[in-house]
């Protein structure tokens, strides 16, 4: 059996190239994706994003891919959403008030709390078990509160939420295409999740 | 908590790494995706890829260059040198570059900070700048510091945060190549002055050159001849800022 790809939505995010060199590290096949013909294709999908998040929402309309992109995640199709491609996993962004993002997590992303600004550089993802991992981020942006919260991390003794889960929907506010080892071992998982779930949707 | 970070700076010209002192008498130093490599290995928080030579002799950077460490690294990657206009920035940021520095075009046109910011975000938007110390003070210099602008780089570096820059990548010409240790008055000025992340470069010399450059404010700090070299390891540069209570990644 051929190995399914997983689909990196091309909204015009300037780290898409990062990201698919990051999954294919993870033995993962790669498309661009940018019509909703090319989803039923995919095993899995990405939402990358180096970019105003106002514009990547704008692009998913454009490109008439969010509804397909809804009903894809309703279907159980895995879903990873990068930095402003995870902030539009959420409720909505004070970055772009007027941006319609897409509500698969609760909780809305505000302004980060900080000295210095934009957050940049290597900080830790903590987990509810008490594991610390050293993760790469920029953005002045995040998540505060969540239900769907499954990691977080502190700045200034602030704490957004760093990494939120709901079903097959997961999204990461750090790049894991640029963290090292940790970064390689979440793709790793990933894409392991996107073979399972191609598995047993075909089966 | 946001750790301090330590970059290695690749100071590439026709797809070979290249060193010099002072910005000029460059000669080869070797193949830069091997010397990523490397560096990811020994632990490295960032990389640097600057095309020395694309402004001063008016060409784009070279983006095959770009694109080949960018694939082959698992950590964040600043490109720059020869970068015009925001068609250059969306280049290199396609190519694979996390962040681009600009630095003789922003001078020319402070408005291409601002058109980067609302396209790509801030914070892949570094604004270089070279300093020079002269009799009155410090100035800035562009096109490889070979072109002297009586401007006082802590004003130009507000301006360049308030048009749009993420990043403040601060190079000392003076220090450059001499392994003297960072300018850390420049540094701190600058961090007074200033809300963006700044990466300190020019005049990495030991370990303890970092922890100083950290404790001047600061958040990360950029080598090149010093690591390429071998005479420091990523890991004692990291161990010293550890005993100094610096934290950084490990």
């Amino acid at each position: 059996m051929s190995e399914p790809s997983i689909g990196i939505l091309d909204l015009g995010a300037a780290n898409r190239a990062n990201v698919a060199s990051g999954l294919e590290r993870s033995g993962a096949r790669v498309a661009f994706v940018c019509t909703p013909r090319a989803f039923q294709e995919c095993a899995a999908l990405v939402i990358p994003g180096v970019a105003n998040l106002g514009y990547i929402a704008a692009e998913l309309d454009r490109l008439t891919l969010r509804e397909p992109l809804l009903h894809a995640v309703e279907r159980g199709m895995p879903l990873l959403g990068i930095c402003a491609g995870y902030q539009l996993l959420f409720e909505g962004s004070d970055e772009a008030p007027e941006a319609r993002a897409l509500g698969l997590f609760d909780g809305r992303v505000r302004a980060l709390a900080a000295a210095r600004l934009p957050h940049m550089g290597w900080n830790l993802v903590e987990g509810g078990d008490g594991v610390r991992d050293w993760a790469y981020f920029a953005h002045g942006f995040a998540p505060v509160a969540s239900t769907c919260a499954i990691a977080t991390t502190e700045l200034d003794g602030h704490r957004f939420v760093s990494v939120a889960r709901k079903g097959n929907t997961v999204g990461t506010q750090f790049h894991p295409e640029r963290s090292g080892t940790y970064g390689r071992a979440f793709l790793d998982a990933f894409v392991a999740f996107a073979r399972e779930a191609a598995c047993s949707q075909s089966a | 908590m946001l750790a301090k970070r330590v970059i290695a700076c690749l100071d590439v010209a026709a797809g070979r790494i290249v060193k010099g002192i002072h910005f000029l008498a460059l000669r080869d130093a070797g193949d830069p995706v091997e010397a990523a490599r490397t560096y990811c290995q020994e632990g490295i928080d960032e990389l640097v890829l600057l095309d020395v030579k694309a402004t001063s002799e008016r060409r784009a950077s070279a983006i095959d260059t770009v694109a080949a460490v960018a694939a082959a690294i698992d950590v964040p990657l600043t490109a720059g040198g020869g970068v015009r206009n925001i068609d250059d920035v969306a280049r290199l940021l396609d190519a694979g570059a996390d962040k681009v520095a600009i630095n003789s075009a922003a001078v020319a046109d402070p408005s291409l900070l601002t058109r980067a910011a609302e396209r790509f975000g801030r914070q892949c938007v570094v604004i270089s700048i070279d300093v020079r110390r002269t009799a009155s003070g410090n100035a800035i210099a562009t096109h490889g510091a070979r072109v002297a602008i009586s401007r006082d780089p802590i004003a130009w570096a507000r301006e360049a945060q308030a048009r749009g820059a993420g990043e403040l990548l601060l190079t000392s010409i003076d220090r450059d190549g001499t392994q003297a240790g960072f300018d850390t008055a420049l540094l701190a000025q600058a961090r007074a002055a200033l809300r963006i992340p700044i990466v300190a470069s020019g005049g990495a010399g030991t370990c303890a050159s970092f922890a100083d450059a950290f404790g001047a404010g600061a958040d990360a700090a950029l080598a090149a001849t010093v690591f390429h070299d071998g005479l420091l390891r990523i890991a004692d540069v990291k161990a010293c800022c550890t005993q100094r209570g610096v934290r950084v990644r490990t």
